[in-house]
């Protein structure tokens, strides 16, 4: 099992209770979706498994690993490619990749192909120097997921990749994980784009309010709804039906 | 190598990677900085004043400048260099990692540390070109010199850890270390003072840190050295120990 949740909360100091009661597992190999609104508890999720965000309560198991008793081990499992861009100003792409490999424990000489190879598979060979503060935004989202992938994690972790990104970028991501997936890595993604999650997952979770509410393939989850496809699904899922596009064909003139 | 010693050098690496990208703001300031102190008090002043306890005035002030070099590029370093990573989030990339939480203590320590001691070096080899500077007690001085550096590194991962505005670190830098240092007789022997502030000096604890510094280089010293030194290595282990502990815990680096 990549991933193992058991009644998970996590309640904040200012009294928000962004996850409650949340349990998930996640088969080695699997390629997952978790889709909800903002504010659903899709991130501070992430974050309890990456170890940026301490459980209340309940255990998170990477590859049979607890992230609180076990953190170092458990974390050595996993890549995170964050919703925010999160690089270093101070360093240059090449850097970016570098050190991260090292706090992974990667000798020199490994990181030093890693590094190459990754800049070449990511198209930033040309900028492999260059601060990553001077990035166009495609390259500092490109430069996010080479980071996440540095140490050859066995669970990958993607919170809302393609955010922002423009077509071509979107569909290099998507053949980028498709492969690596096949390759073995298990994928833990995060998206608003429904298309994007039905077209590269096996399964999906709908999260609302900290809670795991649906749990299925794309076609399960539009049974479970009555609808006749997954954004009909989320969108019962938010109250919000009346935004159907099968709908809006009806009314519209 | 291991596997954590392979984690700890990068971790201080990216730590020297950023003070050497920037070090005309990091090293090349300090030194002009230095530079200005000495000419001003040493050359203005120190052709009125001439000697201070037997010592020459330019020569009494070149420990204190030294100990202040090291001990402000310490703090500031760590200060701003973990509160603008907390601000950019790019911390999470370290945090995420395997890496513990003493090596990343350690590493964000040295950090600042060994910034301090280039600035140091760079400070007392500037001074030495001037004037000539003695080391009467290395065997004091050394010590003295690295838990001072290790214990203003330590004041500036616990400001930088705690602070969530870059307010914050300027204030701890600007009202609390720079008057502590400077009254702190780093110009000037506290015996001059009049009272109350000669006894007022005495409950400053940087004023024990010259002290000690200037006992190892000149053999001056108004206060016990033994005492200083166990005080010194006292409150250095014992914020070191503080720092551990919110790094073990998290505070305010993993929500």
């Amino acid at each position: 099992m990549a991933l193992q949740i058991a009644d998970l909360t996590k309640r904040y100091p200012t009294g928000t209770e962004a996850l409650r009661g949340v349990s998930l597992e996640i088969e080695a190999g699997e390629f997952f979706g978790l889709l909800g609104p903002n504010g659903a508890g899709k991130s501070t999720l992430i974050h309890c498994a990456t170890g940026l965000a301490r459980p209340t309560s309940g255990t998170i198991r990477v590859f049979g690993h607890d992230v609180v008793d076990d953190g170092p081990q458990a974390r050595l499992s996993v890549g995170l490619a964050p919703q925010d861009v999160n690089l270093d100003w101070f360093l240059t792409a090449a850097e970016t990749l570098d050190y991260h490999g090292g706090y992974f424990g990667m000798p020199r000489k490994e990181r030093r192909a890693r590094t190459k190879e990754l800049l070449d598979s990511f198209s930033l060979t040309a900028k492999k120097d260059e601060r990553t503060r001077t990035l166009s935004g495609g390259m500092k989202r490109r430069l996010i997921l080479a980071r996440a992938l540095m140490h050859r994690p066995r669970l990958l972790i993607l919170d809302e990749p393609t955010a922002g990104v423009d077509v071509e970028l979107r569909l290099e991501l998507w053949q980028y994980v498709q492969r690596i997936n096949g390759e073995g890595t298990t994928i833990l993604l995060t998206t608003h784009y429904l298309e994007e999650a039905e077209r590269l997952c096996d399964r999906i979770a709908f999260i609302n309010g900290g809670q795991i509410v649906a749990e299925g393939t794309s076609q399960d989850l539009s049974a479970e709804f009555g609808v006749a496809s997954l954004e009909d699904a989320y969108l019962e899922l938010v109250g919000r039906n009346e935004l159907s596009r099968a709908k809006i064909a009806d009314v519209a003139p | 190598m291991s596997t954590a010693q392979i984690r700890f050098l990068s971790l201080l690496r990216r730590e020297l990677n950023r003070f050497f990208k920037i070090k005309r703001q990091t090293l090349g300031a300090p030194l002009l900085e230095t530079f200005l102190y000495i000419s001003v008090f040493g050359a203005a002043l120190g052709s009125r004043i001439k000697e201070l306890e037997g010592i020459d005035y330019v020569v009494f002030i070149v420990p204190g400048l030294i100990l202040m070099a090291w001990a402000i590029n310490a703090f500031s370093n760590n200060s701003s260099s973990i509160l603008q990573q907390k601000f950019q989030r790019a911390i999470d990339d370290q945090l995420s990692s395997p890496a513990s939480p003493l090596e990343l203590l350690l590493a964000f320590s040295f950090g600042g540390f060994l910034r301090g001691l280039i600035v140091a070096i760079l400070t007392f080899s500037a001074a030495s070109v001037l004037v000539d500077i003695p080391v009467k007690h290395a065997l004091v001085l050394l010590p003295a010199l690295f838990l001072v550096g290790f214990f203003f590194a330590q004041l500036g991962v616990l400001v930088g850890v705690r602070a969530e505005q870059f307010d914050d670190v300027s204030f701890a830098q600007t009202f609390v270390l720079q008057p502590l240092i400077f009254l702190g007789g780093v110009f000037y022997s506290a015996r001059l003072l009049p009272e109350p502030f000669e006894t007022l000096t005495q409950i400053n604890p940087v004023y024990y840190m010259i002290g000690l510094v200037r006992y190892g280089f000149l053999g001056y010293t108004e206060a016990n050295v033994a005492l200083s030194l166990t005080f010194l290595s006292v409150a250095t282990f014992a914020l070191f120990a503080v720092n551990y502990r919110l790094f073990a815990t998290g505070y305010k680096l993993r929500a």
